[in-house]
């Protein structure tokens, strides 16, 4: 449909635009390298966790075709942090899995991706993608895997908390600089790697028996999907930390602007809209509130209201 | 397609047991019987939808499992109840998503021409355009049907229907599904509850109960009074018009 590229071109013109006025607004051009130094690692990290963000609860949705479910309302995230702090708590802050900040993000996401692809299709299939009790054990898992990390760091010697709590609480205001150029391959790799699979989102749009009468390989299909979308919220979250609803608020405002089933298209306008509502938002955050709110509790607040508007909407047919 | 001792259970309790049957081409074949019979389970194993537990089912000479499940896609289709799409897509676009075997969502001229032809069958030329959320439920269902059309295989496996259909729609389907039999030679199998549909419609019947293949036959011999009434539990009225038997039960 022309009139939906039309609406990506416009999308990626805003896009542009923040990113370049995010770049560069109130630069003092007397320290000018300098101020570039500082904004752009800045800026490559929430583009990069705005496109695994955007791109990853997409395909998570059709999935689980629906599309009030995100990966983080699953406790994706809750999990990759459960994973990191249990690392830590077994080999101990001194060891050199830990103080290697590469070793240590590789190991935290294959030790996430074994967990969670086991954990996550075994809830699927025993629910048989049933939405509500999916979302209902998401639920629970998140408060038990933050429970069990808690309870984790207090168990935890001390020297190693503190130092575990710089890589911790990663978030917009304290971005995970050192590990950027390594989420960047990444991500560029995982695009790559499920390509082939990231196709056959269209035809799985129509469910599951009509994706293998198509001559789908769903189960096989599902699950390398489920990887993939777990090592883009994994690096999502190394990167920015947590952000609950932000998936939910790109996906959907994709869904409604696109109309279409086209993943080539939903993909591209949720990670667009992702990039601008994350750089927008820092925009607004450092210059106008000046750092005082960070931009997470705006997306979380608007993504509640947004989500309690689409369950409400949508518990009218079914959910 | 050959069916050999074909078995399924879930959690201990066997919903098809040991059921043998061979199936000829070009025909209509219809699964009949009470509610939880298995007539659907076997349906779906036909179809690779569900995993069977034990036994061999035999397509075109080749072992289900050892087909590649592209080439399966175009030898056959299947239609279940199953169906809730969520995404915006149009009727054309869904009826589209038959060619995919053929054409990985590529369409060619040629693809392009099925999926006309298959809208055309249905009736569903003058709403092609229609999102799929806006239509009612008989329309989707067509909708559907027009999908598996144009998937263009020698099988077409329908599960129920005529589903959510009036009584327009669901005797034109009948006619349909008549004439791609005999003058496209496809083997359509379905199930079916309306017993007068299996009945004038169908080539061959198979009755199931309780898990096991009670009979197989052509309508005359299976739409009898006391065969009937031991597989249902009803009494049935049985008359005869054109030929074929025809049963009512109220």
């Amino acid at each position: 449909m022309a009139l939906n590229h039309i609406k990506l071109i416009f999308l990626l013109s805003l896009c542009t635009l923040s990113i370049a006025s995010y770049q560069f607004i109130f630069v003092n051009f007397d320290f000018f390298s300098f101020a570039m130094q500082l904004r752009l690692p800045k800026l490559l990290a929430m583009c990069v966790a705005a496109f695994c963000i955007g791109y990853s609860s997409l395909i998570f949705q059709t999935i689980i075709n629906n599309t009030i479910v995100t990966p983080c309302l699953l406790g994706m995230n809750a999990l990759y942090l459960l994973v990191h702090v249990s690392l830590v708590f077994i080999f101990g802050m001194g060891s050199f899995i830990v103080t290697n900040t590469y070793l240590a993000f590789i190991c935290d996401l294959l030790v996430m991706t074994v967990v969670a692809s086991f954990v996550y299709s075994y809830i699927f299939k025993k629910t048989k993608y049933n939405v509500l009790y999916v979302l209902l054990i998401g639920t629970v898992m998140t408060t038990m895997f933050t429970s069990i990390q808690n309870s984790l760091i207090r168990a935890m010697d001390p020297n190693d908390y503190d130092a575990l709590l710089a890589t911790l609480t990663a978030s917009f205001s304290n971005i995970n600089i050192k590990i950027i150029s390594i989420c960047f391959v990444l991500c560029l790799v995982l695009y790559f790697i499920f390509k082939k699979d990231i196709a056959k989102l269209d035809v799985m749009t129509l469910g599951r028996h009509n994706a293998i009468n198509l001559g789908i390989d769903y189960d096989k299909t599902t699950k390398r999907l489920l990887i993939c979308t777990t090592l883009y919220i994994a690096i999502a979250t190394a990167l920015v930390g947590p952000i609950s609803f932000m998936g939910l608020i790109t996906t959907n405002i994709a869904r409604t602007l696109f109309k279409t089933y086209k993943h080539s298209i939903l993909l591209s306008g949720s990670v667009l809209i992702a990039i601008l509502v994350l750089i927008t938002g820092q925009l607004i955050v450092e210059h106008i509130f000046t750092y005082s709110i960070p931009v997470s509790v705006f997306i979380t607040i608007a993504g509640g209201l947004y989500f309690l508007y689409l369950v409400l909407k949508q518990s009218k047919g079914n959910i | 397609m050959i069916l050999k001792n074909l078995s399924k259970s879930y959690d201990g309790k066997f919903v098809v047991t040991d059921v043998n049957l061979s199936l000829p081409e070009n025909k209509v074949i219809s699964f009949i019987g009470p509610n939880g019979a298995g007539k659907s389970t076997v349906l779906n194993m036909i179809s690779r939808l569900h995993k069977k537990d034990s036994g061999q089912i035999i397509f075109k000479g080749k072992e289900l499992e050892n087909w590649d499940n592209n080439e399966l896609a175009k030898n056959l289709a299947i239609l279940t109840q199953h169906n809730n799409i969520q995404s915006k897509i149009t009727i054309k676009e869904l009826v589209s998503f038959g060619r995919f075997p053929y054409c990985q969502g590529r369409l060619k001229d040629e693809d392009e021409q099925k999926v006309i032809q298959a809208l055309e069958y249905m009736e569903l030329l003058d709403i092609q355009h229609k999102y799929l959320d806006e239509l009612s439920g008989g329309q989707r269902q067509r909708a559907l049907i027009a999908m598996t059309i144009a998937q263009d295989t020698d099988y077409i496996l329908l599960d129920e229907p005529t589903n959510n259909l009036d009584i327009y729609h669901s005797s034109r389907l009948m006619k349909l599904i008549r004439s791609l039999c005999d003058k496209l030679n496809k083997t359509v199998i379905m199930v079916l509850h309306e017993l007068n549909y299996a009945s004038f419609y169908s080539d061959i019947i198979c009755v199931f109960k309780q898990g096991r293949l009670e009979k197989v036959g052509n309508p005359t011999e299976i739409i009898q009074h006391d065969f009937l009434k031991e597989v249902y539990q009803v009494d049935f009225n049985i008359s005869h018009i054109d030929g074929k038997p025809l049963c009512i039960h109220f």
